[in-house]
């Protein structure tokens, strides 16, 4: 059997801020997959992203890219992945043909070609500055440039979030058509689980600056489940089926990890599938 | 790297129509005044001066010198404000990007070095027009002397340009004013105690009213035949600048 490549790889990483800690963080991201990489604000997301694109320096642990070791190659490595981030970050008076001429003079597998493609595909004049785009057509102007010099990987951070669900399902047609090369992979952070649920293959669920849960979506989907009970029944509930629950006037919602199991030992009670925002949700009132 | 360099260079595209108006008014003025010292107004006060005895005759061609020198400085000056450069990376967010892309923290940095000597570049370029024109005109200054104040401008532009990228590194964005200042006041602290023999001379002369010979257009004179000197200290302070910054851009990462 031939064994998976991971594109990603972090083990036990840590970054110390003072008033925040990415703790032992480890994860991996297999090649030809679509790892989402979900979390509160704050929970950790970015730092991570940072770390993995050696803009910030790790206190401890490994982090590999491509097989290689970030912090010895990182310039090399990136010319091999596209990134885009929440904010756009070029300057406001620079056009689609500023950004051209900058980028070609500083990737070397860039093609000019492809870029003005998807400014075209993407309705984005290239004559424009691009401070008078709107919010999509920036996070689509972050996507062009990554789509345009030929990465291999796109790490992408929270590129969705405060656009319409209308371009977000544009945007996550564009990252569908990107995974369909088998060696092209993607690393997604964001908050709004549902585009990760149309997209993602793999799931990592950071809070408070650790992995909480990693794996499979579906198969994270397929074990989790939501239990419906009436309060004095949550003692008769096994402890280890628990993930957290939450008691309301009506009963409580007990979130269970694993769903076929608890099925089997309490036909009696009602247990439907959990979406991942649910799942995101109980894990971190966990506490 | 070159990415880098033109990326800086659209940074100023705002700055452009100023930098042209300051050319252009200082070829007007530089050229107004040598005809006017040659053959108008300030060439019949210089006379009248030299014969009521108020002025030397080398004090009047000192009086003329610095008056050039001004001019030499003045395009130089006009591609000062790098700092523009900086904010406009802050403000954008580009700091993030820059450091996503295919270039290692050396490159980045040494890109914005040499964003800074094309810039004076151009200014050098422009004031050899101007020399050329100059010297053609006046025996004030001959063009090896006028060259020799370009470079020596240029070589203090550079070495307060190169406190300014330190500076930026160590403080960060949006501490703009801080590099600024702290960069003029190395500069001026660098140059008071290069001529610190030379100060404690004026100082007597000022306030102890001790009668010492001073030589009031030494500087002049430094700037026009001396220029080596200073472009050596722009070096030495260039590399030192480099080796600083990228010792703590490396530690701090994403901040150039």
């Amino acid at each position: 059997m031939e064994e998976i490549k991971n594109v990603i790889e972090l083990k036990n990483v840590s970054k110390d801020y003072g008033d925040f800690k990415l703790d032992n963080v480890s994860f991996s991201v297999p090649e030809g997959s679509v790892c989402g990489f979900i979390g509160q604000n704050g929970a950790g997301k970015t730092t991570t992203i940072n770390l993995i694109l050696d803009i910030i320096k790790r206190d401890s642990g490994e982090i590999k890219v491509f097989g290689e070791n970030v912090s010895e190659k990182s310039a090399a490595l990136r010319e091999n992945i596209g990134v885009v981030f929440d904010e756009m970050g070029f300057h406001e008076f620079m056009t689609g043909k500023d950004i051209n001429i900058m980028m070609k003079n500083i990737y070397k597998n860039w093609d000019e070609e492809a870029f003005f493609d998807y400014l075209k595909r993407f309705s984005l004049p290239a004559k424009k500055p691009c401070g008078k785009f709107s919010r999509g057509m920036r996070m689509k102007l972050q996507i062009a440039v990554a789509l345009s010099h030929h990465a291999k990987l796109l790490v992408m951070d929270e590129p969705t979030s405060g656009l319409d669900p209308i371009v977000r399902n544009e945007m996550i047609n564009i990252f569908r058509e990107f995974v369909l090369n088998e060696d092209h992979s993607i690393l997604l952070s964001s908050h709004i689980t549902g585009d990760l649920e149309k997209i993602a293959d793999e799931i990592v669920f950071i809070d408070g600056g650790k992995i909480l849960l990693s794996g499979n979506k579906d198969e994270i989907l397929e074990k989790h489940g939501i239990l419906k009970c009436k309060k004095s029944e949550l003692p008769m509930v096994s402890e280890s089926l628990i993930v957290s629950f939450e008691e309301s006037s009506f009963g409580a919602e007990v979130l269970i990890n694993d769903r076929h199991a608890a099925a089997r030992l309490y036909p009696d009670m009602v247990i439907e599938p959990a979406p991942l925002e649910q799942i995101m949700i109980f894990y971190v009132n966990r506490g | 790297m070159k990415g880098l360099i033109i990326k800086d260079i659209f940074c100023l595209r705002k700055q452009l129509k100023t930098f042209t108006f300051v050319l252009i008014g200082v070829f007007v003025l530089a050229l107004m005044y040598v005809l006017s010292a040659r053959f108008g107004n300030i060439a019949k006060a210089g006379a009248d001066m030299l014969m009521d005895n108020d002025l030397t005759t080398v004090d009047v061609k000192n009086i003329g010198s610095f008056v050039l020198v001004l001019f030499m400085i003045i395009p130089m000056s006009a591609v000062l404000d790098m700092t523009i450069i900086f904010n406009a990376d802050g403000e954008a967010g580009f700091n993030r990007i820059a450091g996503a892309l295919p270039l290692s923290i050396h490159k980045r940095l040494f890109a914005r070095f040499l964003t800074i000597y094309a810039l004076f570049g151009m200014g050098i370029a422009v004031d050899t027009v101007l020399a050329i024109i100059i010297s053609s005109l006046t025996d004030m200054m001959t063009f090896g002397e006028l060259m020799g104040v370009v470079v020596s401008a240029a070589a203090i532009f550079s070495i307060y340009g190169a406190l300014i990228i330190f500076f930026n590194v160590l403080l960060g964005y949006g501490k703009d004013q801080y590099c600024q200042l702290f960069a003029i006041f190395t500069t001026v602290l660098a140059a008071a105690l290069l001529n610190i023999g030379h100060l404690i001379k004026i100082w007597k002369v000022l306030f102890l009213e001790q009668e010492i010979d001073l030589n009031v257009w030494g500087w002049l004179d430094y700037l026009k035949t001396k220029a080596w000197i200073v472009v050596i200290a722009a070096i030495l302070v260039s590399a030192a600048s480099y080796g600083l910054s990228l010792y703590i851009a490396d530690r701090k990462r994403g901040v150039i």
